[in-house]
């Protein structure tokens, strides 16, 4: 990439973080939350994408830029009324911009009538003038024509007003051992401007005690000069260690600068940063470091990395991880008065490797809120589009997650969202008929539970309709006509694939994209989505997804002669279960008796199609498979929990069911990484089953 | 006649990729001491510990923009006389006017070529060799 390129792409990245500014202040201004400067600062915004794209030539943009901006200059000094329809059209506009902006990083020039309708908006605001000359032709801009006359400069005669420094200077005994000539320092002086010295000869002893590598002589004086401070401290760079000197400013401090809202960080105080007592050449230096020292404001503490550099290394870290791994092996194999001391080192190892993946995954987290900020104005357009109330409240907006899975939740929310406008609430008339408020509410929420982010999107509206739903799917074929499903198992159709229940496809949700989609969405990404509705209460949706998609925790297991990883992040419970408490029910593969529950048992050398070494006894793994749904999983043995690095299998191989992905253990061998979900749906536990087996265990606890 | 290898020149922009596509063009020209500043305030701490030969900042910035730069730069003893080149738009005539008030030695509208700003500085400051 040519460097013209990299500055372009650097552009293109600040655009993406302009436009969410702009985007937030408006939306800020919609909703009257906005503080004085929020007009300025989207000014600010879009002025800045307006005169990068000047830069790199993308005249387009530039052109619908400078429309925007000089209807945003207006609004700002008040020539134009904030009214909510100028503030839509702001809003429509910064879409546009965004379009552009996309555009022209695609590469494609955009079409000249794009976003025509939005630009014929703005100009009608500022009275339908269009000054298309200042849009910019592609070239170079030309001056302004008004008279101007350049203000000469000449450099040599300084920049400032002379000030005068008191300058003291005692050479050390190292200084001409080392062959620095303090003469060479005094001249160096001397081009900086007036110099007057006074040569300190007290200390000077009798001729014939004068050594010739011992300097006796100092000097004090007064430089009178334009230079800054900075260079004659640079005078005594190469000496600084070998002689005591100091250089004090006689001039009164400047005025402190004064900017209104935005005080500059004090830099007054920096004689108190010098230790009291100090050697003078000490207090000469405190000067400088004083304004340096403290962070000049909290924007430049943070760096701009390349995504592509971070998952280096966290393909790096994945490394390491399957290396320790190997060597975890190798050391078990050791004589044990051999392995003691290497596993304490080791451990120590796995420590530091465990702090290196949070470290790094911490550098890819992203708060959700990104995600979140787009919501409040879908709400808006969509509130106006279906004539509902709604109030959008959102909760947790800090969460933080991997950029990758906060990338992939946007599409999967705006659908559920779409889906509670549409579906879920009801218009203000049926709401006040229901004795409800009329305004309806969604909340959106995020949180951390148990190395999980759970996202939750409830609303108070109608809830699902279950009688529709189970008739509809009875139609379609979904579900045996004399099947008989609770409550929340006809809501959990919604998520079988060629559901919908909208009668009639509106353009709000029900596009030919079902939940099911959004339920794919969310499992790609390795997450769980489940769903509560109350008719006539509204209804709940939850997202759990993995913080990260690179390394986990998992447990390895033994079936037969095969591998496998079990997320830990599925396991509740392992258990040896004695043969008395496995029941047999017809339709299953067996019921455990758990602390007085019944939980169907599946096999998973039955289930994978791999012998198993001993059907009777193994392990039995209490698994969750999505929310309120538990199962055993019977296995071999138990062989270990580790780290594990996912390795995605589906580009190469393409879905396998029951299985999520794949690592590498430390012996070097793949091992396949279980989808306990899927697993469950496998075995294919009639729903009826593990009712009556409810019902049964009611019925022994009673 | 000022050396364009020991010519010091802070630029000030809140945008990166302006900075850079200056520092690059103010390479072009042989300058390669190039100090760079996101805004005002950190432009003006630069200006005042540093040995800088010359300022070119653009307006338009947070927390202190460019105007604000220059009449504190002016309002420096030690500054006060420090070449200053305000980076303006297509459209900020106004601006120019307001900042030729404020004493600034030279403006430059965005988007400019080399030569342009070989012009400009040399207008300022006499020609680089």
């Amino acid at each position: 990439m040519s460097s013209f390129e990299q500055l372009k792409q650097t552009f293109f990245d600040e655009c993406g973080d302009l436009l969410q500014q702009i985007e937030n202040g408006l939306t800020e201004i919609r909703e009257g939350t906005q503080s004085e400067d929020t007009i300025n600062a989207v000014f600010r915004a879009v002025h800045s994408v307006k005169g990068g794209a000047g830069i790199f030539g993308f005249e387009t943009l530039v052109g619908f830029a400078h429309v925007f901006e000089t209807v945003l200059d207006a609004m700002r000094s008040d020539k134009l009324a904030v009214t909510p329809d100028n503030v839509d059209l702001m809003l429509a506009s910064s879409d546009v911009l965004t379009d552009l902006v996309n555009m022209s990083r695609a590469g494609e020039t955009p079409p000249a009538d794009h976003g025509s309708e939005c630009r014929t908006g703005l100009q009608a605001l500022m009275g339908g003038s269009d000054d298309e000359v200042v849009a910019g032709d592609g070239h170079a801009a030309a001056d302004f024509d008004i008279a101007f006359t350049p203000v000469q400069i000449d450099l040599d005669e300084g920049i400032g007003d002379p000030v005068v420094y008191e300058i003291t200077f005692k050479p050390g005994p190292e200084m001409l051992k080392k062959g620095s000539d303090p003469l060479n320092i005094i001249r160096e002086l001397r081009q900086l401007g007036e110099l007057e010295l006074t040569a300190d000869v007290g200390a000077l002893p009798d001729m014939s005690a004068i050594a010739v590598d011992k300097p006796c002589v100092s000097w004090t004086g007064k430089l009178k000069t334009t230079r800054p401070q900075a260079e004659i401290e640079g005078v005594f760079d190469f000496v600084a260690d070998d002689c005591e000197f100091s250089i004090v400013n006689t001039a009164p401090p400047p005025p402190p600068l004064v900017i209104e809202a935005a005080p500059l960080p004090v830099v007054d105080n920096a004689p108190s940063l010098a230790p009291a007592g100090d050697k003078p050449k000490a207090a000469g230096k405190a000067d400088a470091p004083a304004g340096e020292g403290k962070p000049q404001k909290a924007a430049a503490t943070t760096t701009r990395v390349e995504l592509e550099k971070i998952d280096r290394v966290v393909n790096m870290v994945g490394e390491l991880v399957i290396a320790q791994a190997m060597l975890g092996q190798i050391v078990h194999e050791l004589p044990e008065h051999v392995s003691a001391r290497l596993q304490q080192t080791l451990d120590e190892v796995v420590h530091h490797t465990r702090e290196l993946k949070d470290g790094v995954m911490s550098m890819r987290a992203q708060p959700v809120g990104a995600v979140f900020q787009r919501m409040p104005r879908l709400v808006r357009e969509l509130s106006v589009k279906t004539a509902k109330k709604v109030r959008l409240e959102m909760a947790g907006e800090n969460t933080e997650v991997d950029r990758s899975i906060v990338e992939q939740l946007s599409d999967p929310l705006t659908h559920i969202i779409r889906n509670s406008m549409d579906h879920g609430i009801e218009s203000p008339a049926d709401r006040i008929s229901a004795g409800k408020n009329e305004e309806g509410t969604i909340r959106l929420s995020a949180s951390h539970r148990g190395g999980r982010i759970v996202i939750e999107i409830s609303d108070d509206g109608a809830g699902i309709n279950s009688d529709r739903v189970l008739k509809k799917a009875r139609e379609k074929g979904l579900v045996a006509a004399d099947a008989t499903l609770t409550e929340d198992e006809i809501n959990n159709l919604v998520f079988m694939p060629g559901f919908s229940t909208a009668e009639t496809v509106s353009d709000i949700s029900g596009r030919g994209v079902g939940m099911d989609v959004v339920r794919r969405n969310i499992q790609d990404i390795g997450g769980r989505i489940s769903l509560k509705s109350e008719r006539g209460r509204g209804m709940t949706i939850q997202l759990a997804l993995p913080l990260t998609l690179a390394v986990m925790d998992g447990m390895v297991i033994r079936v037969g002669r095969e591998t496998y990883v079990v997320p830990m992040s599925a396991m509740v419970e392992c258990l040896r279960p004695p043969r008395s408490d496995i029941h047999d029910l017809v339709g299953t593969r067996g019921m455990l008796k758990l602390r007085g529950e019944l939980l169907p048992i599946v096999d998973l050398g039955d289930l994978l199609d791999v012998k198993a070494s001993d059907s009777e006894g193994g392990v039995v793994i209490i698994t969750e498979a999505g929310e309120d749904i538990r199962f055993g999983l019977r296995v071999d043995e138990l062989c270990g929990h580790q780290q594990v690095v996912i390795k995605s299998i589906e580009e190469s191989y393409g879905s396998i069911p029951g299985i999520s992905a794949a690592t590498i253990l430390g012996n070097g061998r793949v091992a396949f990484i279980l989808d306990t979900e899927k697993l469950y749906e496998m075995a294919g536990v009639p729903p009826a089953a593990v009712a009556a087996a409810k019902l049964e265990a009611s019925t022994v606890r009673h | 006649m000022p050396l364009a290898s020991t010519l010091k020149v802070l630029i000030v922009d809140d945008q990166n990729s302006v900075r850079q596509m200056t520092r690059m063009t103010l390479e072009e020209l042989g300058i390669t001491l190039v100090h760079e500043a996101e805004n005002g305030v950190g432009a003006f701490q630069t200006a005042t510990l540093q040995p800088i030969d010359l300022i070119i900042s653009d307006y338009n910035m947070p927390e202190m923009d460019g105007l604000a730069l220059l009449r504190a730069v002016r309002g420096h003893a030690a500054i006060r006389k420090l070449p200053f080149i305000l980076l303006t738009g297509r459209g900020d005539r106004e601006l120019v006017v307001k900042a030729a008030q404020a004493g600034v030695n030279n403006y430059l509208v965005k988007p400019f070529t080399t030569a342009t700003l070989r012009e400009k500085i040399e207008q300022v400051i006499g020609k680089l060799t």
